[in-house]
Parts: C-alpha cells; sequence; structure tokens
C-alpha cells in the first residue's frame, strides 16, 4: 500500500514537473474552470495568415486525483470547419495558420461522469502572431545571441504593432463604410414610410369614395 | 512532500534565470453566464499586472438598459486587489503586493450571456535586487525589459481599441439590420393595418349589420 501511494506520488509529481516545466518553456499561460456538465469555450477574432500555436493540460482537480480526469478539446474556424479534435486527454497542443479572417472558438469538455458542480482547472497557453514565433530556431539560423536576440525580438513586435495598426485602419474604413450607408439609408427610408404612408390613405380614400358611390350612399 | 519540493525549486530557478522572457498572452474572449474566472500566475511581488476587458457582444435588445459587467481581481491571500462595478469595458493596472495565483473575475448580473474579451499582461523588470543575484544579468537587460515593457503597453493598447471596434463593428451591423428589416415591416403593417381599416368600415355599411340597427 506504502509502495504503491509513494509510486502514485512519483507519477504526480512527474506530471506535474512536465506541465509545470512545458509552462516555463512556453510562456504565460491563464488557467480555465470547466463546468462539470456543459463545455468551456474561449474564442478569439483572428484575421487570415496568422499563427496560431496553443498548448493546454490539467492542472488540478479539486478533488486531489490528477490521473484520473481526462478533457477533450475541439477547435472551430469561422466558417465551422474542425482544426483540431482530442478526445480523452490529459494535455494536448494545436497549431494552424489562419486561412480565414473570423472568430476561432476552442472549446473543452470534462470526459467522464464528474460530480456536480466540481470543476476542472486547466492551463491555455494561446498564443498569436509574433509571440508564436519560435526564437530559438531564429537564433541559431542567424546565430545571434543575448542583445542582439533581445532586440530583434523587440523589432518583431513592433513590426506586429504596425500590421496591426494598418489592419485596425482598414477595418475602421470598413464600419465607416457600413455606418455612412445606414445614415443614408435611415434618411431615405423614414422619407420613403411619409410617402407610403400618403399613398395608402389616398389607395383607403379613393377605394371608399368609390365603394359608396357603387352603394348609392353619397 | 520532499519529491514534491524538488520540482518546484527547479521551476523556480527555471524562471528566475528566463525571468526577463516572459510572453503575453492573446486577447481571448469568454462568455460570462454568471462568473467567469481566469487565473493568471504573478512569479514576483511588485510586477505591475496591467491589461484590459471589453464585453463585445451581446444580445439584449435595449443594451442601454444593461447594467455591465463587474470585474473583480483577487490576490492569492483571498482579498480584492481591484474592483470595478458595472461597466462595458475598461483598462487596469496595479502593482502585485504578493507572488501567486491571481484570480480575474466577470461577473453578469443579467440571466443573457455576454462575451467578454480580455488581455491581461504580468510585466517584470529585474532590478537591482535581481542584478546582484544573477551575473548574467547586465544594466541593459534591464534597459531591454523597460523598453519591452513600453512596446507591451502600446500593444495592450492595440488589443483594447481593436476589442473595442469589434464592440462598435457589432452595433452597426445590428444598428443596419435593424433600419432594414424594421422599415420592411413598417410598410407592411402600415398596407395592412389600413386595409383593416377599409374591410372594417365596408362591415359598418353592410346591409345585414345595417338591417339589424334600430
Amino acid at each position: 500500500m506504502a509502495g504503491r501511494s509513494d509510486e502514485r506520488m512519483g507519477a504526480v509529481g512527474f506530471l506535474a514537473l512536465i506541465c509545470l516545466i512545458a509552462c516555463a518553456q512556453v510562456g504565460e499561460a491563464i488557467w480555465l474552470t470547466i463546468p462539470s456538465s456543459g463545455t468551456k469555450c474561449i474564442s478569439e477574432e483572428i484575421r487570415s495568415g496568422v499563427i496560431v500555436l496553443a498548448d493546454y493540460y490539467i492542472v488540478d482537480d479539486e478533488q486531489g486525483h490528477i490521473g484520473t480526469s481526462t478533457i477533450s478539446a475541439r477547435v472551430t474556424s469561422p466558417y465551422g470547419n474542425n482544426l483540431h479534435h482530442n478526445e480523452n486527454v490529459t494535455h494536448g497542443q494545436f497549431a494552424f495558420t489562419t486561412t480565414e479572417a473570423g472568430n476561432y472558438v476552442a472549446c473543452f469538455w470534462i470526459n467522464g461522469h464528474r460530480q456536480e458542480g466540481v470543476g476542472l482547472k486547466i492551463g491555455v497557453d494561446w498564443k498569436i502572431g509574433v509571440a508564436a514565433k519560435d526564437w530559438e530556431s531564429v537564433a541559431k539560423k542567424e546565430k545571434i545571441e543575448g542583445v542582439e536576440l533581445e532586440l530583434t525580438k523587440l523589432e518583431g513586435a513592433i513590426e506586429a504593432i504596425h500590421s496591426n495598426l494598418i489592419y485596425l485602419k482598414d477595418r475602421e474604413a470598413e464600419m465607416r463604410e457600413v455606418s455612412e450607408t445606414t445614415n443614408a439609408r435611415v434618411a431615405w427610408f423614414s422619407i420613403m414610410s411619409l410617402g407610403v404612408c400618403i399613398v395608402v390613405s389616398i389607395l383607403q380614400l379613393w377605394y371608399l369614395r368609390i365603394y359608396f358611390q357603387k352603394k348609392k350612399l353619397i | 512532500m520532499e519529491a514534491r519540493h524538488r520540482p518546484a525549486k527547479l521551476l523556480v530557478s527555471i524562471f528566475l534565470i528566463w525571468s526577463f522572457l516572459v510572453n503575453p498572452i492573446s486577447s481571448l474572449s469568454v462568455t460570462v453566464n454568471d462568473v467567469e474566472c481566469v487565473y493568471e500566475y504573478v512569479l514576483y511581488e511588485g510586477d505591475t499586472v496591467s491589461g484590459n476587458y471589453v464585453v463585445v457582444d451581446h444580445d439584449i435588445f435595449w443594451s442601454s438598459d444593461h447594467p455591465g459587467i463587474d470585474f473583480t481581481v483577487t490576490s492569492p491571500a483571498g482579498n480584492s486587489v481591484h474592483t470595478q462595478k458595472g461597466t462595458s469595458g475598461d483598462k487596469f493596472e496595479f502593482k502585485a503586493p504578493r507572488s501567486g495565483m491571481y484570480k480575474f473575475c466577470f461577473h453578469n448580473p443579467y440571466s443573457t450571456p455576454e462575451t467578454v474579451s480580455f488581455y491581461i499582461h504580468v510585466g517584470h523588470i529585474p532590478n537591482e535586487h535581481d542584478l546582484a543575484k544573477d551575473e548574467h544579468l547586465d544594466p541593459i537587460n534591464v534597459k531591454i525589459a523597460e523598453l519591452r515593457e513600453a512596446l507591451e503597453s502600446v500593444t495592450s493598447e492595440q488589443k483594447y481599441l481593436k476589442a473595442r471596434d469589434t464592440r462598435h463593428r457589432h452595433t452597426n451591423e445590428s444598428t443596419r439590420k435593424r433600419v432594414i428589416y424594421y422599415t420592411l415591416a413598417e410598410y407592411l403593417l402600415l398596407a395592412c393595418v389600413s386595409s383593416l381599416q377599409v374591410f372594417y368600415i365596408r362591415r359598418l355599411f353592410s346591409k345585414s349589420v345595417a338591417y339589424n340597427r334600430v
């Protein structure tokens, strides 16, 4: 009995170490609580041509047995295509380059039967664009290190800011078009409704006049 | 217990060496039905935790009636570090009083689900204490970290603007649809009501009704 619990502690410790080291190497991650029934979804609106890199793992089981719960994950593109689907795992990762602009949704749910109200904490490390860039391979390829590497990373960040700003400007221009069209339509439709009102009342009066004349009331 | 402490010590040393390589996360959206909490780990006491959140999408008909979302940040000790009630989006920034797991909670007082787009960034600038501890850190690393944090604040502001723009776009789309559909419905209703009026007047003057009037 004691030997088994030692082994178990060792396995739990090892798994925690793997998870924590993965966390350290990949960077910051947020933790979410998956409800005992139902799914927890996170989404992000991404434009096309952006690299998405994500890592998810079970962090803490509130009942203490980290090894017995498994989760499933599904990632869908804005047009409904299934980009990643994993069932009954304790950790996983996915990477893709976006082809469509829109809302990308990643949903997680717990497999198996759970007590009501007891959730499961998972860690999700979601990185897009320049944050997903593999700087180690760039450093090896270009043979740069130390301060030069740091400054190259800053340069990448600045380029990302610039391209995001241009994208925001384009989006704002599109939205302005829609706003101005709606503005013109409001004016046009309101005047037209006045016209429709007058036309309908003239038709009414004309019809009633003919009707009463037919009935010889006027 | 010993087996558990060793990986933790290894982890802390790894984090210490790469302390100034903290990466930001993306601005994610989550749907808040009642309470949604997101946890983020703060490595060092005194780190600046900054971020923003915007309520992006909601199905409420009269949107000006919605009181907004409540936002609370709880420190690992359990006390509330930052609170913001009844807003549709805001920026926040605070100095972490201690290291540990911080809880960022959104509370939706209404029953209609809301989608909240949030971004949290934990920024650490190595100070003299860290410089003394680790001989690999130059004063230039401090300057680079400061530069990185400044760029981070620009990126954070951009993400906030993007989320606000998304919210504005949803409102615009909704306005556009409302203008078209409500105007068409208005015209149809007008035509229906006036034809009903005509039929009613005809009925008033029909012989079967007129003869029953004394």
